[in-house]
This record gives C-alpha cells, sequence and structure tokens, in this order.
C-alpha cells in the first residue's frame, strides 16, 4: 500500500468513525425526545389542566396547580431580572466599554451563567427562607432571576454593541442627550436582538429544578400566595417521577412534555426573531 | 467574439468549451471558455471583480469540489487527460497543480512542518531528504536565509510577507507542474509584493503560472501571456506586451485605459 | 439631570452582579463555618456521613462529583469530538443545518428530562447487563455524558467553524485529505477553542444536578466499582436540604454548596480565560 492509499483509508475510516458518532449521539437524544413525545402525548388530556394534584389514585388529578405556579415563578423572575439585566447590559455596552470594570462584571457574568444552579438554591435559602421561616414562591422567583440576570446582561451588551457608532454619533449631533440616544436610538436598533436574549433567558430558567427544590419548594395545590410554597412544573416533575406511583409518574410525563414543548417554542421563536432581524 | 491567439510552444493546460455553474446559480459563471496556458510561462488572467478569472483559476485543481452541486462541462486537458473526468484522482491533481491564496495561509505549525506538509503527505518520511528538499524549497522561495535558524519557530510568527513566501516554498516543495496564483499580492505592501513578482518571474523556469491579479501593472510585470476576461467570457487572450499596447477587442482596451472596471 | 439619574441606574444594576456573586461566596462561607470548626480538613478527606452521629464527611460526595464527572467526559469528549467533526466538515448544508439546530435545541432540553429517560429506561437496561440495582456511579456518568453532549458539540463545532476556509483549502490544494484537514489544520487551528469548549462542558456536568440525582443513588459510601451507588455534591444537596435538623447538617450541607462553588468556579475560570481569552485575541 502507498502512502497515499494509507491516507485514503485512514480518512475513510476516521470520517466513518465520526459520521458513527454522531448516529450514535443523535440515535440517544432522538430516543430521549421519543420517550418525551410518546410518554407525554400519552399522558396528556383535559383534565390535567382543569384538576390540581391529588394524592395518588384519584380519577381527577391534573397538574393545573403546577403549571399555574411555573408561570407565576417564572413571570416574576422575568419581571425581576429582565430589567436589570437589560440595564447592566446597557451600562457595560454604553458607559463601561472597555474599562476594567466592565472586563470584570464581563468575566463574572460568564463564569455566572455555567455556575451550578443548585448553588444559587442555597444561597437564597440561607438569605431569604431561613430568615422568613418559610418556603415562598418569592424565593423561588428570586432564585430563578439571578440565574437570568447574566444571560440577559451578556446577550444585551453583545446586541447593543452590534448598532453602529455612528448611529449614535447621529442621534448625538442632534442634540439628544444620552439616555434618549440609548433609549430612542440604541435599543431600537437591538430590539431583535435583546428580544432573542429574553425569550432564550425565560427558556433557560424555565427548565431549572435545581434552586427551587428549596426555595419555592412545592405543593400539590393550587396557590397565588407569593409568600407560600409554590407548586412548579419542574419539581412536580421530579417528585412525581421518582413516586412509585404509575398515575402520578404518568403526570410527571405529562409536565415533562409541556415543559419541553413550551422550552423549544421559547427557542424556536428566539431564533427565527433573530433571523428575521439579520435579514434586514 | 473572442480573440485567442494561437500559442505555438507546448502547453500545460488546455481548457475547451468550459462552462461552470455554482450550485443553486441560474446562469454559468463561466460561458464556453477555451484558453491555452503555455508551459513554462505566466499567463495573467485580469478583469473587472465577478468576471469569473478566480472561478476559472480555481477549476484547475478542482478547488469547487470542495463545495458540493457546482457543476463542470467542457474539458481541461493536462497530462494528456480530462481533469474535470469525475474519476480523476484530485489528491494526485492537486499535488502536480499547486496554489498560493489570496492571504498567507501558513498552518498552525512550525515553519520546517509547514513546508515539509506536502512531501509528508505523499509518503516521504527520510529525514535527511525532508531537510534536504525543505532547505531547497526555501532557498527557491527567497526565504532561506531569513528562517534558516529558526526552523522550529511558529509560522505564524513571521511577517505576511514571509509567510507568502513560505507558501511558497511549501507549494514548489512537491515539485508540482503547475502553480496557480489567487491574487497572491492582495494582502501584501508593495516590498513584499515586489519580492513576491520576482519569485513569480523565477520560478516559470521549473513551472508554468497561472496568475489572477485585479492589477494591470503587475499583470504587465511578470507576465508572458494575459488574458482579459469579462463577464463569464474569456474576450481576449494574448501576449502581455501585445495585449497592453494592441488590444484587440473593444472591451480590452476600454478596460486597460480604465474607461470601467 | 434624567441623564444622571439613567447612568446610576445602569451602573447600579452592573454592579449588582458582582455584588450577588460575592454575597453568595460570603453566605456560603458564613453558614458553614459551624462545620469547618468541627470538621476542619476531615469534611473533605473523610466519607463517614451520619447525620443521626452528627458526623459529616463529604468525601464520598466530593468523590462521586468528580468521578461521575470524569466519566462523563471520558465518554462524551470522542462523540462530541466525532459530532462537531461530522456538523463543520462532513455532513452536507441541508444536513448540517438541520441537525445543527436539533442538537442546539436538545441543549435546551431540561436536564431534568434527561435524569427521568436515565431511570425509567436506561437504568433498567444496566440492571439487565450488569445485574445490581443498575443505579450507580455508571448510569450516573451516561446519562451526564449524554445530557452534556449536545451543549458540548455545539460549542466544539462553534470552535472548529472558525477555522478560515482559506487555510482549509491550502491544505486541499497540497493533495490532503479530509481527514489530513481536520488533524493538520482544524484541530491545531481551533486548539484552544476546542480545549476550552470542553472544559466548559466539564464546568456545566460537574454542577449537575437533575440528570443524576434520579440514577445515582444518594448513598454516602465511596463506590468500589463503577456499578455502586454513591452520591455526588449535587445530589446530596438535592436530597437533603430540606430533610436537615440541626444546625451542624445544615452547616455541612452549606459547606458541601461552598466546595461545588469553588470547584465548578475554578473549572469555568480556566476554560474561560485560558483557553477561550486566546481564541479571542487571535
Amino acid at each position: 500500500m502507498t502512502a497515499v492509499q494509507k491516507r485514503i483509508l485512514i480518512n475513510k475510516l476516521a470520517l466513518g468513525f465520526s459520521t458513527f458518532s454522531a448516529v450514535i449521539a443523535l440515535g440517544f437524544l432522538f430516543w430521549i425526545l421519543g420517550v418525551l413525545m410518546m410518554k407525554g402525548i400519552d399522558a396528556l388530556n383535559w383534565n390535567i389542566f382543569i384538576y390540581e394534584g391529588s394524592p395518588p389514585g384519584y380519577e381527577d388529578s391534573g397538574l393545573k396547580h403546577a403549571l399555574i405556579g411555573q408561570l407565576i415563578l417564572v413571570g416574576l423572575a422575568t419581571l425581576i431580572g429582565v430589567p436589570l439585566g437589560i440595564m447592566a447590559g446597557t451600562y457595560l455596552s454604553e458607559y463601561g466599554k472597555n474599562s476594567k470594570l466592565a472586563h470584570t462584571i464581563r468575566d463574572i457574568s460568564d463564569i455566572m451563567m455555567s455556575a451550578p444552579s443548585i448553588v444559587i438554591g442555597a444561597f437564597v435559602y440561607a438569605i431569604i427562607v431561613m430568615p422568613m421561616g418559610h418556603f415562598s414562591a418569592w424565593a423561588g422567583a428570586i432564585a430563578l432571576a439571578i440565574i437570568m440576570i447574566p444571560i440577559i446582561l451578556r446577550t444585551t451588551d453583545d446586541m447593543l454593541q452590534l448598532v453602529p457608532g455612528t448611529l449614535r454619533e447621529a442621534a448625538f449631533a442632534l442634540g439628544a442627550p444620552k439616555y434618549k440616544v440609548i433609549i430612542d436610538v440604541v435599543y431600537r436598533g437591538a430590539k431583535a436582538g435583546i428580544l432573542t436574549g429574553v425569550l432564550l433567558g425565560v427558556a433557560r430558567v424555565a427548565g431549572e429544578t435545581a434552586p427551587l427544590l428549596f426555595t419555592s419548594f412545592n405543593d400539590n395545590f393550587f396557590t397565588t400566595d407569593l409568600n407560600a410554597a409554590m407548586p412548579s412544573l419542574t419539581v412536580t416533575m421530579f417528585n412525581y417521577a421518582i413516586s412509585p406511583y404509575d398515575d402520578w409518574q404518568q403526570l410527571g410525563w405529562a409536565a415533562a412534555f409541556i415543559l419541553s414543548m413550551f422550552i423549544l417554542g421559547l427557542n424556536i421563536v428566539g431564533r427565527l426573531i433573530l433571523l428575521a432581524g439579520k435579514r434586514k | 467574439m473572442a480573440s485567442i491567439i494561437d500559442i505555438k510552444e507546448e502547453c500545460a493546460l488546455q481548457v475547451r468549451n468550459f462552462d461552470f455553474t455554482y450550485k443553486g446559480a441560474p446562469a454559468p459563471s463561466l460561458k464556453k471558455v477555451t484558453m491555452p496556458i503555455a508551459k513554462h510561462a505566466v499567463t495573467a488572467l485580469i478583469g473587472p471583480s465577478g468576471c469569473g478569472k478566480t472561478t476559472l483559476l480555481r477549476a484547475f485543481n478542482r478547488m469547487h469540489d470542495l463545495y458540493p452541486g457546482n457543476k463542470y462541462e467542457g474539458e481541461i486537458e493536462f497530462e494528456g487527460r480530462n481533469i474535470l473526468d469525475p474519476k480523476e484522482d484530485l489528491i494526485h491533481l492537486r499535488t502536480k497543480i499547486g496554489m498560493i491564496f489570496q492571504k498567507p495561509t501558513a498552518f498552525p505549525m512550525s515553519i520546517f512542518d509547514n513546508v515539509a506538509y506536502g512531501m509528508r503527505l505523499q509518503g516521504i518520511k527520510n529525514k535527511t531528504e525532508l531537510n534536504d528538499r525543505v532547505e531547497k524549497a526555501l532557498q527557491d522561495a527567497a526565504l532561506w536565509k531569513e528562517v534558516s535558524d529558526r526552523l522550529k519557530n511558529d509560522a505564524n510568527g513571521l511577517s505576511g510577507g514571509q509567510q507568502q513566501r513560505l507558501c511558497i516554498a511549501r507549494a514548489i516543495a512537491v515539485e508540482p507542474e503547475v502553480l496557480l496564483f489567487d491574487e497572491p499580492t492582495s494582502a501584501l505592501d508593495p516590498i513584499s509584493t515586489q519580492g513576491i513578482e520576482k519569485l513569480v518571474i523565477e520560478l516559470k523556469e521549473r513551472v508554468s503560472i497561472i496568475i489572477v491579479t485585479h492589477n494591470m501593472q503587475q499583470a504587465a510585470r511578470v507576465s508572458d501571456y494575459t488574458g482579459f476576461m469579462y463577464l463569464g467570457d474569456l474576450i481576449e487572450l494574448g501576449h502581455t506586451e501585445e495585449l497592453f499596447v494592441t488590444p484587440k477587442e473593444k472591451l480590452t482596451q476600454e478596460y486597460i485605459t480604465g474607461k470601467f472596471g | 439631570m434624567i441623564d444622571k439619574i439613567f447612568l446610576n441606574m445602569t451602573r447600579t444594576s452592573a454592579l449588582l452582579i458582582l455584588f450577588i456573586v460575592a454575597w453568595i461566596f460570603v453566605v456560603l462561607f458564613n453558614e458553614s463555618t459551624e462545620a469547618m470548626q468541627a470538621f476542619g480538613l476531615d469534611f473533605i478527606t473523610k466519607d463517614e456521613w451520619a447525620p443521626n452521629l452528627d458526623k459529616f464527611g463529604a468525601y464520598a460526595a466530593i468523590f462521586g462529583s468528580v468521578a461521575s464527572t470524569f466519566l462523563a467526559m471520558l465518554l462524551a469528549i470522542p462523540i462530541a469530538i466525532g459530532v462537531a467533526i461530522f456538523l463543520s466538515e462532513i455532513a452536507h448544508d441541508k444536513i448540517k443545518g438541520f441537525f445543527g439546530v436539533s442538537v442546539e435545541l436538545l441543549a435546551a432540553i431540561p436536564s431534568v428530562i434527561y435524569g427521568m429517560w436515565g431511570l425509567f429506561f436506561f437504568v433498567p437496561i444496566l440492571r439487565d447487563i450488569f445485574g445490581g440495582m443498575g443505579i450507580g456511579l455508571l448510569a450516573a456518568g451516561i446519562v451526564l455524558a449524554i445530557m452534556i453532549l449536545p451543549f458540548m458539540a455545539a460549542v466544539t463545532r462553534d470552535a472548529m467553524n472558525t477555522t478560515p476556509d482559506i487555510l482549509k483549502e491550502s491544505a486541499y490544494a497540497l493533495g490532503g485529505t479530509q481527514w489530513d484537514v481536520i488533524k493538520d489544520v482544524i484541530i491545531p487551528y481551533a486548539k484552544a477553542g476546542i480545549i476550552g469548549s470542553l472544559i466548559l462542558a466539564l464546568g456545566r456536568a460537574i454542577g449537575e444536578t437533575m440528570a443524576v440525582t434520579f440514577v445515582m443513588g444518594n448513598v454516602h459510601h465511596t463506590p468500589n466499582s463503577i456499578m455502586d451507588p454513591t452520591t455526588s455534591i449535587p445530589v446530596t444537596l438535592a436530597n437533603e436540604f430540606t430533610e436537615a435538623d440541626s444546625s451542624l447538617y445544615f452547616s455541612s450541607l452549606f459547606g458541601l454548596a461552598l466546595t461545588l462553588l469553588i470547584m465548578s468556579f475554578v473549572v469555568i475560570a480556566i476554560a474561560k480565560f485560558y483557553f477561550l481569552r486566546k481564541v479571542r485575541k487571535a
């Protein structure tokens, strides 16, 4: 075998291995997705949206409590996290720029984006749950907001920096004060990007379980009391899945399916917005 | 009607009725190009951006095959065969027809390993042979004196002009028959450009050269033959001095006098 | 006037993130001092975790975290690199787009779902093959590997895609095969980015809770084999935080949280500042 023939053979083997590993990986991932679809759609019915949780064995048990709880927790986290994240990102892009402080903040939020979320839960437990003496929706929402802020901050920073400097100068040249320039010109130019960042940030925290385990804890009943423990899809899913009861496990899969569709939906919409923005 | 001169000497390549269509494009980017390429001479391709000169150049070593869906029609004859044949051995073809790019493309490895790369691909492992041929290639590329004491250094530490000469050394180390230059000086300063041009003229003793350039003065300085392309057609091919002094086609004249382009 | 207010609002928000991070460290440190004082270094070197005796040694949990992450990396890295090569160099445009987006979307699926799948579908298979409970270090490593795979493959592919086309073309122009170009040009060129991406994935894996909680066993016991049930830091936290009944127990759990935070901070910082920073400069 000549050297070139040998290289061609090695090439085929290596590319074969890569393709094979892609098939393996996607096989596993589609297996999981398939399980989620089958189990989830199987368990899906109207009762899920109408009834609250019940003890195992009851006909009319559902996930209404967890669905509403999830929306409240994520909604509250978004209300806290998004304005803070956008403002912080604005500071980095428009004021801090290349200063040492701005770089430090960028670095720290990069690290925070990958930091273990359960640790955030422990932190919020110590600063809110312990002093208050009980679990609460507030604690859960704050834990989620802390996870969300770095994501929003970094995308806002990146997206604002994409707005051309000449646009700012043009607005300044008309005599606009800086805050007006930022709000009227810079934000408008980066609208699609910021919106995408917000959607991806919401999607990311919506799937978090660990930081809620000991902050908003869980409840099997419908509640809107922000000062009490609040059920969420993720924690409910966890509790139901490790329970020994078939009907609870079914509900767990239904919750997994609904949540995944919600998160995938947010991701897809976020991408489409960004794509549409780019095409312009 | 195109005016293509007959080349009396031996030809390195013969392009006949060559059509090229990019993937998904409604019309061919090159239309019925017929063009002889003289052996051991420099042929320059000039024309405004988008005229197809780089597209034609990249057909000679079938670079377009890296991106699926492109379509060749017609014939390019090299060493007695049509290299557009789907069965053509591209690995072999590319060792025979080398290429230099718009920007220096030093690989992320040492200077020595860069030059030795093509030889190693061909299975040359003998240390003395590698050493000798690397030195020879670097000397031929007029780079030996500058780098002989730091062959083990990262090639990315060299200046742009040095890197481009390194790429030339790397290409000639595998002893190709033809070298394709795709605007080789567009990223270089005037002094480095001079060096590369000098090298091109020296190299034609051993290889046949095709050079794409957007710089007419450069074509005039280095080439023996010049082809003028426009909108996918080869408008005129002639001896360089004749084409620039007494062009046969009106379009050529307008282009070289700067009326468009 | 409004300008000043706006500046101050944005600056306060930006400083808030630094403040929160510092606060997290301070709180975790304060809360864990009781355990530190009670056990000293024994906290991380002993593996006796006996809440009824008020004895807390976190060695098993730390070992479990490291071992499951190591196992996950061992399994995921070659496959992720293979997937990344497939996505950046082999697949045709349409497949590339479809699989590329699929991989990114899969990275967004909540990790708790990977855990559920592991418990209900994968553990039984392990049980059939190896006997025993199926739950344990190996199950955790595999589920973790699968969970981290989409993220790892996506960032590795992005790192490989930074290689300029012209550089790849010049290797092809010398008669290189696709694999020659991948191993001699793309991987060396994108080396720092690839390693950084892999370590970043490691940083995520080490702090992952939900994918492994289901399948690890939560037994405070340093495993003798990869089939043994054991625990990890996040698994212990998830299972025991709401059950802790003494202040020393709580303090020990906070000690675990602090240990985990430091471990992942260091890993992520190495990835970001040592490897990925180089990429930005290039």
